[in-house]
C-alpha cells in the first residue's frame, strides 16, 4: 500500500469512527488571568531563574550590559565566542570581548564551527515571567546553534520583552510572522526555542546534571532601557 | 531483547521477586511524585489549566480528520514533506527510504516512544546505517541492548556502576578519537561520578551529532493551523538532532495534533509540570518547515510522518478513545501500585504502566495483550493523577469485557448464570460433578466444553467435607481410644 492509499484509508476510518460515535467537546473554562507585568517584573524573573541556577544581571546602559557579558566570559573562562549578528549593543559587546576570539558561523559547517566556541551570545524576543523561559527566534543573522553548542550561553533580554507566560506565545509568533519581511507571508519563523535554564538530565540515578548536550551554564543580562 | 506482552504474567511474577528492581522503582516513583506534587502545589488555577489542556486534546480528537488534512496542507506550504503511514512496516519503509535518498550513514535520534513502537532502529541498521539514541537514558539502554523502562526516565533501573561498566565495555565501539581531560572509557572505574559519566556521553554523542546525516525525532504537538511541530525536552539532544544534520524526520502518532497555537500553549502549560515537575522543560522547540534562505543552520529538508498503526480504529470506540487524549507525561506510571511493583519491562511493550496497558491493548494484536487489562487493581490512582482526566479504570474494565467476550467462556458462562439463578439445579449439577470429580480437576479437561478451562481456571472450589464413611471411621477410632481406660461405658 502506498502512502497515498494510506492517507485515504486513515482519513476514511477516522471519519467513519466519528460518524458512528460523534464526539462533542464541552466548552472549556476561561483561561485564568495571567500575571501582570509591572515594575517588579525583573525581580519576578530573577526569582524564577534562581532555582534554575541562572543569574539575572541588570544593565541600564549598553556599556553596562557589555561589562556584564565580559564579566561572565571571564568567570566562565571563555577564550572564544560566537554571537548573533544583529544583537542590540553589538559594537559594545565586541569591544568588551576584544580579548576573546570571535568565531563566525559559516553556512557550510555552522555547527562544526560553533562547536569550538566557549560562549554563545544571543538575544531573546521575550522572556516568560511565569517559568523563566527565554524566547529565541532563529533567523538569517541568528543561527540556532549559538544558544546550543557552546558550554556557556549568555542571553540578552530587553525590558519590552517581559511577558507573563506561555499563553503570550501564539500572539508573539503571529506578530513575528506578519512583521518580518524575511519570511514569506503568514509563515512562522523556521525555529522558535523556549529556553528554560541550562541543559539538564537526571537519567542516571535521578541525579540532576547540568550541561548534557546543550550549555551547562546559562546567564541572562536584562537590558533595562528602551530599545528603539 | 525479544519482548512481548504475552509474557506479562510471567514477567510481572519475576519482577515482583526482584528486590533490587523494587528498591529502584520505589525510589524513582517517589522522586517523580514528590517533584510533581511540589510543582502542582504552587500551580495557580491548576484545575482550570488541566481542563483547558483536556479541552484542547478533546477538540483535536473531535476534528481529527480535518485537522490532519489541514496540518498536511500547512506543513507542505512551510516546505515540509508529509507522509502517511498506515502501520509500523509502512512507517519504517518511508523513513528508511528518506534516509537512503539522502545517503545517510549516521542517524541521530531524539527520544521518541513512537519510533520505539515502530521498531525503527533495526530497520535503519539493516539498511547499513549507524543509528544513535541521543537522550542519555535511551543511549544507555541502547548500549545495554534493552528497551526503555519508563516513558520519562528510560534507564531508571540502572545504577551508576552499571552505567560505568557499560561505558567501559561499549564506548570503545563508538570509535572516539580522543577523550582529552577525561578518563578513557577503558579504565573508567565503577566509582566514576554521575557528572563524569554524563560528560563522557556528551563527548561521545557530540561527535555523532556533528557527523550525522539525518536526525529523527518524535513529535509532542503538531499545530494544524501553522504546520509546526513542537518538541519538548531537557537535554538539548532533540535540538541538536534538528539543528545539525541536513535532514530532519519527525514521526508523529496521528492523535498528537492540536488545532491552534493557543491549544498548543494550553498543553505546554500542563505537560512539563505533570511530567517532571518543571514549570517548563529546558527546551521547547517550535519548528516550522526547513531552514529559510540565508539561514545558517537547521535542517535543509524536513519530513513529517503521520502514523496510524491502529489508532484510527479506536476513534469509533466511545469509551476507549479516551486513551488517545494522552500526551505521555508519565504521571500515571509513577502513581500506579502495579507499576511501582513490577516496573516497565514486565509490560512487554514500549508503553508501560496504566496508560501503557491501555495503549498496548488497543494497538497490538488482541491475543498478545489479553492479560494486560487484568494487571490492574482498579484503585484509580492513575485517574486521579492524570491531568487530562483520562478514566483509566473505566477503560480497563471495558477492555476486560472485550477480552472475556472474545475468550470463549461463552457456553460455560451461560451455563453458570443459569445454574446460579436456579439453586436446585446448581446443587444437583455440582453434587453430580463432585461425586465423580471431588476436586474438580478433571472437569476443565473434558473435551467438548469450549471455554470451561478458562472458566474453572480462575475459580477455586471450596474444600469438600470428608465423606460420611471417613467421618464414621474417625469417630470409631476416637471411640476406641476413649474406651480403653474405661470399660463398658456406653457412648452417645
Amino acid at each position: 500500500m502506498s502512502s497515498a492509499n494510506a492517507r485515504e484509508g486513515i482519513l476514511a476510518t477516522l471519519r467513519a469512527g466519528l460518524a458512528a460515535a460523534p464526539l462533542s467537546v464541552p466548552a472549556p473554562p476561561a483561561r485564568p488571568a495571567s500575571l501582570s507585568v509591572g515594575p517588579d517584573a525583573w525581580a519576578l524573573l530573577a526569582a524564577v531563574l534562581e532555582p534554575l541556577e541562572v543569574r539575572l544581571r541588570l544593565a541600564a546602559t549598553p556599556a553596562e550590559a557589555a561589562r556584564h557579558v565580559a564579566d561572565i566570559a571571564r568567570e566562565r573562562g571563555a577564550a572564544s565566542y560566537a554571537r548573533w549578528a544583529d544583537l542590540p549593543a553589538a559594537a559594545e559587546m565586541d569591544a568588551a570581548l576584544a580579548g576573546l576570539t570571535r568565531l563566525e558561523p559559516n553556512p557550510s559547517g555552522c555547527c562544526q564551527a560553533l562547536a569550538r566556541a566557549d560562549l554563545g551570545l544571543t538575544f531573546a524576543q521575550a522572556a516568560l515571567m511565569d517559568s523563566g523561559s527565554l524566547v529565541l527566534v532563529a533567523g538569517p543573522q541568528r543561527p540556532r546553534s549559538v544558544s546550543l553548542l557552546p558550554p556557556t550561553h549568555v542571553c540578552l533580554v530587553p525590558r519590552a520583552g517581559l511577558v507573563a507566560d506561555v499563553s503570550a506565545l501564539p500572539e508573539l509568533l503571529r506578530r513575528h510572522a506578519a512583521a518580518s519581511g524575511a519570511f514569506p507571508q503568514g509563515l512562522l519563523p523556521s525555529c522558535l526555542n523556549l529556553i528554560t535554564g541550562p541543559s539538564s538530565t537526571a537519567d542516571i540515578e535521578l541525579v540532576l546534571v547540568r550541561g548534557v548536550h546543550g550549555p551547562g551554564a546559562l546567564d541572562v543580562v536584562g537590558l533595562d532601557w528602551d530599545l528603539e | 531483547m525479544e519482548i512481548n506482552p504475552r509474557d506479562f504474567r510471567e514477567q510481572s511474577e519475576k519482577a515482583c521477586h526482584d528486590a533490587t528492581l523494587r528498591a529502584v522503582l520505589d525510589h524513582a516513583t517517589r522522586y517523580f511524585q514528590a517533584k510533581r506534587g511540589a510543582a502542582l502545589e504552587t500551580f495557580a488555577d491548576r484545575e482550570t489549566h488541566f481542563a483547558r489542556a483536556r479541552a484542547a486534546r478533546l477538540a483535536a480528537l473531535s476534528r481529527l480528520p480535518e485537522l490532519l488534512e489541514q496540518l498536511e496542507q500547512t506543513a507542505t506550504a512551510a516546505g515540509t514533506r508529509v507522509h502517511w503511514a498506515a502501520d509500523a512496516a509502512q512507517a519504517r519503509e518511508i523513513i528508511t527510504g528518506i534516509a537512503q535518498d539522502c545517503g545517510a550513514k549516521v542517524v541521530v535520534k531524539g527520544k521518541s516512544m513512537v519510533t520505539e513502537e515502530i521498531a525503527l532502529n533495526p530497520a535503519l541498521e539493516a539498511a547499513g546505517m549507524e543509528v544513535w539514541e541521543t537522550d542519555l537514558g535511551e543511549f544507555i539502554v541502547q548500549l545495554a541492548g534493552e528497551p526503555p523502562s519508563h516513558i520519562i526516565a528510560p534507564c531508571i533501573h540502572k545504577s551508576r556502576a552499571d552505567v560505568a561498566a557499560l561505558f567501559r565495555a561499549k564506548l570503545g565501539l563508538l570509535g572516539l578519537s580522543g577523550l582529552d581531560g577525561l578518563p578513557g572509557q577503558e579504565n573508567l572505574s565503577d566509582a566514576a561520578s554521575i557528572p563524569e559519566l554524563t560528560l563522557l556521553a556528551r563527548k561521545a554523542l557530540r561527535e555523532k551529532f556533528l557527523a550525522a546525516d539525518l536526525g529523527v525525532t518524535g513529535v509532542n504537538i503538531a499545530v494544524a493551523e501553522t504546520g509546526s511541530v513542537i518538541l519538548v525536552e531537557n537535554e538539548g539532544n532533540i535540538r541538536m538532532s534538528t539543528t545539525c544534520p541536513p535532514v530532519h524526520v519527525a514521526v508523529m502518532s496521528l492523535e498528537k495534533v492540536a488545532a491552534t497555537l493557543e491549544d498548543a500553549a494550553d498543553i505546554l502549560r500542563v505537560l512539563p509540570r505533570s511530567a517532571t515537575g518543571q514549570k517548563m522543560s529546558s527546551y521547547v522547540s517550535v519548528l516550522t518547515g526547513p531552514r529559510r534562505p540565508n539561514e545558517q543552520d537547521g535542517a535543509r529538508e524536513t519530513h513529517l510522518v503521520i502514523l496510524d498503526n491502529g489508532r484510527s480504529e479506536v476513534l469509533a470506540e466511545p469509551i476507549l478513545r479516551e486513551a488517545l487524549l494522552c500526551f505521555r507525561c508519565g504521571a500515571c506510571l509513577n502513581s500506579c501500585p502495579v507499576y511501582q511493583t513490577i516496573g516497565g519491562h514486565a509490560y512487554g511493550s514500549v508503553y508501560s504502566g496504566p496508560i501503557g496497558a491501555l495503549l498496548s491493548s488497543l494497538l497490538l494484536p488482541a491475543q498478545d495483550t489479553r492479560d494486560l487489562p487484568f494487571g490492574c487493581t482498579l484503585c484509580g490512582a492513575c485517574k486521579r493523577t492524570c491531568p487530562l482526566g483520562i478514566d483509566h479504570p473505566r477503560l480497563m474494565l471495558r477492555l476486560r469485557e472485550r477480552v472475556c467476550q472474545s475468550s470463549g467462556t461463552g457456553l460455560a458462562g451461560a451455563a453458570h448464570s443459569f445454574l446460579a439463578l436456579h439453586p436446585l439445579f446448581y446443587r444437583l449439577a455440582v453434587g453430580a460433578a463432585r461425586a465423580v470429580d471431588p476436586n474438580l480437576d478433571l472437569l476443565p479437561r473434558l473435551p467438548g466444553f469450549p471455554g470451561l478451562a478458562n472458566f474453572v481456571d480462575t475459580r477455586q472450589p471450596p474444600e469438600l467435607k470428608k465423606p460420611f464413611s471417613a467421618q464414621l471411621l474417625r469417630l470409631r477410632k476416637k471411640q476406641a481410644r476413649t474406651k480403653k481406660p474405661h470399660t463398658n461405658k456406653g457412648d452417645a
